[in-house]
């Protein structure tokens, strides 16, 4: 309830807004000086021409077993054994004993508990000898978080801040400029000798930390391209004396044969994205591909896009999403995967391995797997994806060199490979308490569930590979396989080396455009109507954003 | 408190051993009153109780109110080294966040469900927590009203994330009702997902989230009326309605009127996670407000003086119809919020 004063205030603001815009309305001349609203209209980073500021690649040379499977890159190499023997990499303590380092990284699920009543961050701080505070938040609005943090210009020491929030950080070349040191100094070509887990990195990774022309962030290399995957519950397909759809038509009828609303079953969460890609939608810089005649042309655009707004349109309309996906946005659609409420869902390749490894404790049976990709309309897929990095770890500006360098080597520290002891710790935790050791490696422990949740994963990096676990014997060779096989598929990046700051005009104007298409696709709107979105997108942005990519192609000599 | 009752403890307050006297003689009276250090020494007690609640509001209200200026800039937050230095630095445009933001047909479609949502809600949802606050008052047994009264203002306590789905759990598809219909062979309604009534579903949520609380200041204001009012009603052969509609609610009528402009003044926020959650189920032309319009157009895309302009106008429209409300009140013969003394 608002209380009396909170008028006051209101009056406050009133007569603020009635004086100033009287002196606007009376006299023009007097705003004279004021300059008109700037068209913030993007910009374009060559990462090519950033080769010189690249730290040098160097393999370790620390006795660390060869993978067992070679993959395509960039998908990781995998273990499918867990080695004999583990070694030590870094001797030193990094940490000079200052002061806590304070992180903020993301988290999905529960939130782990912090400080000292987390056992796993004090085994870690004890051997980093400078201790990290995290603050861990909800990675499904850490976007959110993000943005009024870095307008606040309140950042941590350390700031995770994942790959795919970048596009949607509004001014996020000012961001970094304004409030991050700038890490060239410290790790260009030679000087990340001093790092030398670092100095592994691939140096597509570092060439995407660039920004304004300098390197300003760590980058934790990705070790699988793929941002959407299509899983399915096959033990309950199965069950019904079915196999995964091979055709867009299959996709619709099984879907429809498992839809069972008396006993509380739909087929699907929203797979919208997914349905695109089988429809070969682009899906490079979020959606943009170039003509036959060399020009941009934007999903939204393309006969494919309208395919796939077609197709789920259908699906929406025969009532194949589960009804508390459709009814809000807070539904927990892994959680309906679970339970077998729905057969079909799509979401990030990390889900798979965390979900078995817990579920199937609970349900007998249980395995979730892939669908493998395949193309709506005839010819070869197309997978969307790239080798961006999965996060970037950001150290604030103005710490000092002596404090930049301590926290260099906690990442250092943190970012030790499969295979060492550092990397095993970290990942999980102490023996003994956070997880058993078997033959196969180690099994975390519900405290090891508890308390490990990727804290020092997301302020530092790895060379990734993907490493066996005891519970899910099969994961490494389907994951790869089914990566391997999909990676062949991967769209070519026609701006590929290129980084791009998108017009802000096009940036407000397609969240706008993706709600009317929600109202076509969930039946609200009819499909002809995505003429006229398509037109309105132009002129909301969609255009200037073609003029910047189609510069940045003859700029760049494509 | 009746508005004679408030009147008299008004000049109390300002002169503590005198009769109470007609308010024209109190304020004459004022213009003379004591040297400063004096009335220092005699109050000193009340202002250290009100510094903490002071200090407050002028760091979280008054302060704030200071960076409105932004509504005029093309307000950059990363220029210079300080948040300071950003908003002494960031250009001047005079009105041109006004102009873009009257320009733009979304904020009219937003501006008019939020008016359509609050004109609902004050037909449909400002009453029942009165009601629910009569009927509350008349129950005789102290434990089971307290029961009653901790059970419902739990809901108040829930987050908008619970409250929808628990409803999705309740009223959608794959909800309670749902399966109950289709047990019985029966198709089961669109309730969750319907635009059409999502204005009542929004209503439905509110009144079950927030009618117990709202009737705490009914409860109080009716724990004020005098019981031998009733008692001589009573005796004089009024029956229970006579006593409702001739004690019960002018007794009420300063409380519901105060709270009227309030809420009034708060026309345009009708909340904000409640209807980003349930968006892309009705659709942006059901769903959007005021506050997820300056979300997604202000916050989102980082043009935060864009999202001041709309802020400024949701602020000067509140203020207007404070105003108004309040001057309603004085032609009613009513108190209000605040009246010159």
């Amino acid at each position: 309830m608002t209380n009396p004063s909170g008028a006051t205030a209101d009056r406050r603001t009133f007569l603020s807004l009635v004086g100033l815009g009287a002196v606007a309305v009376a006299g023009t001349g007097l705003l004279g000086g004021c300059g008109d609203k700037a068209t913030r209209s993007g910009a374009t980073q060559n990462l090519d021409k950033l080769a010189a500021l690249l730290p040098d690649q160097k393999p370790l040379t620390l006795d660390i077993p060869k993978p067992d499977i070679i993959s395509t890159r960039p998908v990781a190499d995998g273990y499918t054994k867990f080695p004999a023997s583990l070694v030590d990499a870094i001797a030193d303590k990094p940490g000079a004993g200052g002061a806590a380092i304070r992180a903020m990284t993301p988290v999905w699920g529960p939130a782990p508990p912090s400080g000292a009543n987390n056992s796993y961050l004090t085994a870690i701080n004890a051997e980093l000898g400078t201790p990290v505070e995290f603050s861990t938040q909800d990675g499904l609005t850490y976007g959110d978080k993000l943005g009024a943090l870095l307008a606040a210009r309140d950042v941590p020491d350390l700031l995770c801040v994942p790959g795919w929030e970048v596009a949607k950080l509004p001014r996020f070349g000012d961001a970094v400029a304004a409030l991050f040191e700038d890490l060239t100094p410290y790790l260009q070509g030679g000087a990340v000798s001093a790092y030398p887990m670092l100095g592994t990195f691939p140096a597509g990774s570092w060439r995407n930390s660039c920004w304004n022309q300098k390197l300003m962030a760590v980058p934790n290399p990705t070790d699988g391209p793929f941002p959407w995957v299509l899983f399915h519950r096959k033990d309950l397909v199965s069950k019904a004396g079915l196999t995964y759809p091979k055709t867009i038509d299959e996709l619709f009828t099984i879907g429809k044969q498992v839809t069972d609303p008396d006993k509380g079953v739909w087929a699907f969460s929203d797979i919208f994205a997914m349905v695109q890609m089988l429809h070969k939608v682009p899906g490079t810089k979020d959606g943009w591909r170039r003509k036959a005649d060399g020009t941009p042309e934007f999903k939204y655009e393309t006969p494919e896009y309208r395919q796939a707004v077609e197709f789920m349109a259908k699906v929406y309309k025969a009532g194949l999403v589960h009804p508390d996906i459709v009814a809000s946005k807070g539904a927990d659609a892994q959680q309906l995967l679970k339970s077998g409420k729905i057969l079909f869902h799509q979401d990030g390749m990390g889900m798979w391995q965390l979900m078995q490894a817990e579920q199937q404790k609970v349900t007998p049976g249980f395995d979730v797997q892939p669908v493998p990709l395949f193309s709506a309309t005839g010819g070869d897929p197309l997978a969307w994806g790239d080798d961006e990095p999965i996060s970037y770890t950001f150290v604030k500006k103005g710490l000092g060199k002596a404090r930049v360098e301590e926290l260099l080597r906690v990442m250092n520290w943190c970012s030790a490979p499969f295979g060492t002891r550092e990397f095993d710790l970290r990942e999980f935790g102490v023996e003994g308490k956070h997880n058993t050791r078997t033959a196969d490696g180690p099994v975390k422990t519900e405290l090891g569930f508890k308390e490990i949740a990727n804290q020092y994963f997301f302020i530092s990096g790895r060379s990734p590979v993907v490493q066996p676990t005891p519970q899910t014997p099969n994961y490494v060779r389907d994951m790869l396989g089914y990566s391997n096989t999909t990676v062949k598929f991967l769209e070519k990046d026609p701006w590929d080396g290129l980084k791009f700051e998108m017009p802000a005009k096009y940036k407000a104007g397609l969240a706008p455009t993706d709600d009317k298409i929600t109202d076509i696709v969930r039946g609200r709107r009819p499909l002809t109507d995505l003429d006229a979105v398509v037109i309105q997108w132009r002129a909301a942005g969609g255009d200037e954003a073609r003029q910047l990519l189609a510069t940045a192609l003859s700029d760049a000599g494509r | 408190m009746s508005s004679d009752q408030a009147s008299r403890t008004h000049v109390t307050a300002e002169q503590p051993p005198a009769e109470p006297a007609p308010a024209r003689r109190a304020g004459a009276q004022r213009r003379q009153r004591a040297p400063f250090r004096a009335r220092l020494r005699r109050d000193w007690p009340l202002l250290v109780m009100v510094a903490p609640g002071a200090l407050l509001l002028l760091v979280f209200h008054y302060l704030p109110v200071l960076g409105n200026v932004v509504a005029f800039q093309d307000y950059n937050p990363y220029l210079g080294d300080s948040s300071l230095q950003a908003l002494l630095g960031s250009p001047w445009i005079g009105l041109d966040n006004f102009r873009d933001l009257f320009a733009d047909p979304a904020f009219w479609d937003a501006l008019w469900n939020t008016l359509s949502i609050t004109a609902f809600q004050l037909v449909f949802f400002f009453p029942l927590p009165i009601a629910l606050a009569i009927i509350l008052d008349s129950i005789l047994s102290r434990r089971l009203r307290g029961f009653v009264q901790t059970v419902v203002y739990l809901p108040h306590f829930f987050s908008w994330v619970l409250v929808v789905t628990f409803f999705v759990q309740m009223l959608g598809g794959a909800g309670l009702l749902a399966q109950k219909l289709r047990d019985a062979g029966i198709q089961p309604p669109d309730i969750m997902t319907n635009p059409d009534t999502f204005i009542v579903l929004v209503t439905a949520e509110s009144v079950w989230k927030d009618i117990g609380w709202g009737t705490i200041v009914f409860l109080a204001a009716l724990s004020a009326i005098d019981t031998n009012l009733y008692e001589a009603a009573a005796v004089d052969g009024a029956d229970r309605w006579r006593r409702l509609w001739h004690i019960t609610l002018p007794g009420l009528r300063p409380v519901i009127v105060l709270l009227l402009i309030l809420r009034l003044g708060d026309a345009l926020s009708v909340g904000f996670e409640q209807f980003l959650l349930q968006r892309d189920a009705v659709g942006r032309q059901a769903a959007e407000v005021l506050d997820t319009f300056v979300y997604y157009q202000s916050i989102a895309t980082g043009d935060y003086g864009f999202g001041a302009a709309a802020g400024l106008f949701k602020a000067a429209v509140g203020l207007v119809l404070i105003l108004a409300a309040n001057k309603f009140a004085h032609v009613l013969g009513e108190r209000g919020v605040y009246s010159r003394s």
